[in-house]
């Protein structure tokens, strides 16, 4: 793509975001998710394949379908409380539709179904913008809505998603596939507690933008969008091979590693407010997610995963140059002891 | 029937979109879009609003409509799908026009109907003057207002026109 066009493309991406995150009224929110839905399908098609082209149009049916729904429920909004500042939902019905709304932007449980598929169809890269950037305006939106959110639809829907993000990834060879599964569930996780201290929503929501970010770098670094290809990283770039470890173990959620603080966090959130259940629950679910990342961790650098003698010498063009790797490598590992820094994210 | 020319306008709107939500072929699509515009811009003007009724016309239906029907001409096929010729589409038409009946029935039979916010009866889709409209009219203030306060506003959806025509040139070159 001509790099002016490419670029204009995505600062109009980050422009969508960005007036969704500071604007007050609500027409402006629809414009700015809008804006940031036009703008991302030519980087989602970057390569001109069958794949690419039914998956973003994957992607723009269900984001248009989700739009239309926030109108509607802007609408509502309009009809009973006649502004259209964004302080509060003013009636129940505008809040449920919103919230549902939302969720298929976000890709929770029960709109997941397109987030495996379009994240496999599209290339590392657009991947990586789909899965962090994109979450950042739908959960702004959340966020600044919590106080009229119906508890227990938001509450469902999160259990939902981190039981189909957990079990959905136990049979996926291939990583876009397995990074999908895993944000559906980190949604989860993040709404779930939205509704009791929003703050954590943010934490969580930071942290796992590190987290993702680390691990798709790690897999454009080595060329690999399956489990196979990235078990012959050891004879590539045998220090990736480590890096790969400690981040997916993080991702994880396992404690000496930063991945822990938002879940210690949300059980701590969900303990305080007396629901026992619900969080020994989402821990135990959160087990289904370890154990998929632990195969890839096992077959990529815990073991020398058995290929035929000629695959073992890993073929690629040049290594790719990838900015800010060693800082999100150490921050998606090593930030658990600065927990009590939370409170500067009020 | 003046006085309740806006529920008539606004049923012959929904039995439009249910026209070409049927999915019949894309001219005839078009087609009923004419349909559902001119009936929109009807209810835009009988609130007052004549200067935006008159831009749908001539922006909606004399500019984008018109485009698309040469594009959507060029592209047909031999024989396209009206909506008696399929019967999937005849179903999904019959079906919709149903709802809508009851819907309609349901509104002009009882007191009050109250489905996600409540109205009682035709009645409130009326359209009566308050008198207290001031000396210019409320839409004309509302576009020089878009023009004034809405700087934001003009801006963005600039912004939004020039994005829109870059991205659908980046998709439809296949490479």
């Amino acid at each position: 793509m001509n790099p002016l066009i490419f670029t204009t493309i995505l600062m109009t991406v980050l422009l969508g975001t960005m007036i969704v995150m500071m604007s007050s009224h609500w027409l402006m929110i629809w414009i700015g998710f809008e804006m940031n839905l036009l703008a991302i399908i030519p980087i989602l098609m970057k390569k001109y394949n069958p794949r690419t082209m039914e998956a973003s149009t994957k992607y723009f049916l269900t984001q248009a379908t989700a739009s239309m729904l926030l109108m509607m429920a802007i609408i509502i909004n309009l009809m009973h409380s006649g502004q259209w500042t964004i302080t509060k939902v003013f009636n129940p019905t505008a809040s449920i539709i919103m919230t549902s709304a939302l969720a298929m932007k976000l890709g929770l449980t029960p709109f997941h179904f397109w987030v495996p598929e379009v994240t496999q169809g599209i290339s590392l890269t657009s991947g990586l913008i789909l899965l962090t950037w994109q979450k950042l305006a739908p959960m702004s939106i959340l966020y600044q809505i919590s106080p009229s959110i119906n508890l227990n639809i938001l509450l469902t829907m999160a259990v939902l998603s981190i039981l189909v993000g957990g079990w959905g990834g136990l049979n996926q060879t291939q990583l876009r596939k397995i990074m999908a599964y895993s944000s559906i569930a980190h949604m989860g996780w993040m709404t779930a507690v939205l509704v009791y201290n929003p703050t954590l929503t943010m934490l969580n929501m930071l942290i796992y933008i590190m987290m993702t970010l680390t691990m798709f770098m790690l897999f454009i670094h080595s060329s690999s969008t399956t489990m196979l290809s990235l078990s012959h990283t050891w004879n590539k770039t045998p220090l990736t091979t480590t890096l790969i470890l400690i981040t997916l173990l993080s991702m994880g959620g396992l404690p000496p590693l930063s991945g822990f603080m938002p879940k210690w966090m949300i059980i701590q959130e969900l303990t305080k407010n007396s629901s026992i259940i619900l969080p020994t629950l989402m821990a135990i679910m959160a087990l289904l997610n370890l154990y998929f990342y632990m195969r890839l961790t096992y077959s990529t650098s815990l073991t020398m995963f058995p290929s035929t003698n000629n695959m073992k010498m890993k073929w690629q063009f040049e290594t790719k140059r990838i900015t800010l790797l060693p800082p999100l490598i150490v921050m998606s590992s090593l930030l658990l002891p600065l927990t009590p820094m939370l409170s500067i994210l009020d | 029937m003046m006085t309740y020319i806006v529920f008539i306008l606004s049923v012959i709107f929904v039995v439009s979109f249910v026209g070409f939500s049927s999915k019949p072929s894309p001219i005839y699509g078009g087609l009923v879009l004419i349909v559902s515009g001119g009936v929109g811009c009807g209810i835009i003007v009988n609130f007052g609003g004549s200067f935006l009724g008159l831009m749908v016309f001539l922006i909606y239906l004399g500019g984008m409509l018109v485009v698309f029907g040469y594009t959507t001409a060029m592209a047909t096929e031999q024989y396209p799908e009206v909506w008696v010729s399929n019967t999937t589409v005849m179903g999904v038409f019959l079906l919709g026009l149903l709802m809508e009946v009851m819907l309609v029935l349901y509104v002009l039979k009882s007191e009050e109907v109250g489905v996600v916010f409540k109205f009682s009866g035709v009645g409130d889709w009326a359209i009566y003057d308050t008198g207290d409209s001031g000396v210019f009219s409320e839409e004309i203030m509302g576009v020089a207002a878009l023009y004034s306060y809405g700087a934001w506003v003009v801006i963005v959806t600039g912004w939004s026109l020039l994005v829109g025509v870059l991205v659908i040139l980046e998709v439809t070159r296949g490479d």
